[in-house]
Order: structure tokens, then sequence, then C-alpha cells
């Protein structure tokens, strides 16, 4: 009997139960011809047994920790999404109510030009302002925010 | 025989579906469900992968929020457990990456790893004893073998998976996953003082 035979037999023993029907026969006809490995083949499963049945229990306050610790990333997942979904909504209608009103204002501001003997250029800029100044005005706001807010979470986070 | 498999089959795609269905909607109440089903288990594997108790419970709650947020990811084709696991050792594998001073050899060489604890099913003190002593025994030899192959062992032995999921839950190949479970119980079975190929 080779060694290469031994090293084969004990790899099947290994991989227990997940052998085909020829390598099971094979295996069992090895295993009576053999004495050592099937020494090997008792001390493992005996080794394979106390493993599996070895008892194990996770600390119950861990439980109930993970299980709040998930509960308060649930809620704050679903409140970013609720903002998210409340900017999107918001984003949407200032898309629509701009496209539905700038021809109106841009008619509004070309009759006040010529109401008012303007040049052209001259309404056209007042126009342009008009328009970009709730943009400009929000993103400021934004802006002045985001170093609030910032420089709360680096105090919070130095300690 | 074969209905009877084919019924299985479903009813076990069945409950994957609804987990998958569940975690897209971050249900709360499965989460709390699915941490009460596999928190021995997980955390087992979390201990034997780690080698520190402590760390080990730690990796349990990140595990599970990161299930959480990335639910979405969980298709329901396969076992639920072979994806938690992967999204275990993928979250323990990052932390021992950041902690790049502490190898993972460092963490094995570490004294203070408390011993697993066994769960509290009553029996004779005699019994107790034993139990104990035995599952230290087994344990203090399985942080003796190097990580890959304690792994493939625990997820094997204990976990009861077959092959395929660990090679789906390690990242390796099928023969790789053979050649460390063949080699992983000859060392441990050579740290127990039992025969070796």
């Amino acid at each position: 009997m080779t060694r290469h035979a031994h090293d084969e037999a004990r790899e099947l023993i290994a991989l227990g139960e997940t052998l085909s029907d020829a390598q099971q026969t094979w295996l069992r006809a090895h295993l009576g011809e053999c004495d050592a490995c099937l020494h090997y083949a008792d001390a493992a499963g005996r080794l394979v047994r106390t493993l599996h049945s070895q008892p194990f229990a996770a600390d119950s306050a861990l439980v109930r920790t993970t299980q709040m610790r998930v509960r308060m990333r649930a809620g704050e997942l679903q409140q970013r999404r609720e903002r998210l979904l409340f900017v999107a909504m918001s984003c949407a209608l200032v898309a629509v109510s701009s496209a539905l009103t700038t021809l109106l204002l841009w008619r509004g501001f070309a009759w006040l030009g010529r109401w008012s003997d303007l040049p052209t250029p001259v309404w056209q800029v007042g126009f342009v302002l008009f328009w970009i100044a709730p943009t400009l005005a929000a993103s400021l706001l934004f802006l002045a925010h985001g170093t609030h807010w910032s420089g709360h979470s680096g105090k919070a986070f130095r300690g | 025989m074969n209905a009877t498999a084919y019924c299985f089959v479903n009813v076990m795609e069945s409950e994957t579906s609804a987990i998958a269905r569940g975690l897209r909607r971050r249900d709360p109440d499965l989460l709390d469900r699915l941490i009460e089903q596999y928190q021995h288990r997980l955390l087992r594997y979390l201990v034997h992968l780690s080698g520190n108790r402590e760390l080990a419970e730690d990796l349990f709650q990140e595990t599970w929020i990161r299930v959480l947020e990335r639910g979405h990811q969980y298709d329901g084709k396969h076992e639920f457990s072979t994806w938690l696991y992967a999204v275990a050792r993928n979250l323990t594998l990052d932390h021992l990456r950041k902690k790049s001073p502490i190898s993972l050899d460092g963490l094995l060489e570490q004294e203070d790893h408390a011993p697993l604890e066994p769960a509290d099913t009553r029996p004779a003190a005699w019994e107790v004893v034993q139990q104990h002593q035995q599952a230290e025994r087994i344990n203090a030899a399985l942080v003796g073998i190097p990580v890959e192959y304690r792994e493939t062992v625990v997820l094997r032995f204990q976990e009861g998976m077959a092959l395929e999921e660990i090679a789906t839950v390690t990242g390796a190949k099928l023969g790789t996953v053979k050649s460390r479970l063949y080699r992983g119980l000859n060392l441990l079975m050579g740290k127990l003082g039992g025969p070796q190929a």
C-alpha cells in the first residue's frame, strides 16, 4: 500500500459526508485493510462529533443591544430617506414652477423695460438677477448651515 | 421522494425570498428574529475568526448593522446564512486590515482571549466541569491553528456548511477549501494529541 493511498484516505475522511458512492466504497475497502487509517478515522470522527456538539451561547444582553442598535439605525435610515424624498420633491416642484413662470417673468420684465424706457440689456440683466436671487440665497443658507454642522460634529468628535 | 425534495427546495426558496423582501424593506421585526436565530452561530464563527471574544462581540453588532444597510444586496436565491457569514467575514477582514500593526498572528498570540462559554443546559455538576474542560481544550487547540484552517474547520464541523457554501463565504476555490479542511483537521488532531497524517 503506497503512502499516496493513505493520504488520499485521510483526505476523504476529512471531507466526511460529502463523498461520492465510489469514494465511499474505496474508503471502506481501504479502512478494512489499514489499521492506522481506521484509527485516524475513529479519532477524526470523535473530534468532529465533539466540535459539532460543543456548546456555545451568545450573551442575551449582546442580542438585546444589537437589536436596539439595529432599530435605531433603521430609524436614522428611514429619516434620511424621508428627508431625501422631501428634497427630491421640492426640486421637482421648483423645476416645474420655474418652467411655468420663466416665460411670464420674461414678458413682464420686457413690458417693464419698455414702459420705463430702459435699454434692453438693462432689463435683461435685471431679469437674470431676479431669476437667480432665490437660488443664490438658498445656496448661501445651505453653505452657512453646512459650516455650522461641520463645526458641531467636529466638536462632538473631539470630545 | 423527488416530490418531497421539490417541496423542501420550494419552502427554502420561499423562506429566503421572504428574508430578501424583508431586508429590502428594512423590516426591524424580521431583523430582530434573524438576530435571535443566528446569535450563537454567528458569534461563535466571529470568535473563532477573530480569536478574541470582545472583538467578536463588536463585530457581531457591526455585522447586523451592515445587514440592515446592505440588505438589498441579498438576492434570496442562496442560503441567508452563507450571505451573513460572508458579510461578517468581510467586516472582520476590514477591521484586521485597519488595525495593521496588529496582525492576525498578533491577535492569536494575545493571552486575554476569553474562553468560549458553554450554554446553560443545567446538566450535573461533573458534566459541567467535563464539558467546560473539553470546550477549553478544543478552543485552545483551535486558537493554535492558522486562521484559514480554523475558519474552514469551524464552518464545516460546527456550522455544518457544505463545502460549496464555505467556498462562497471565504471566496476560495473548492479545492482550496478541501485542502484546508484536511490540513485543519490534521493540525487540530495533532494539537489534541490524536493521530496525524
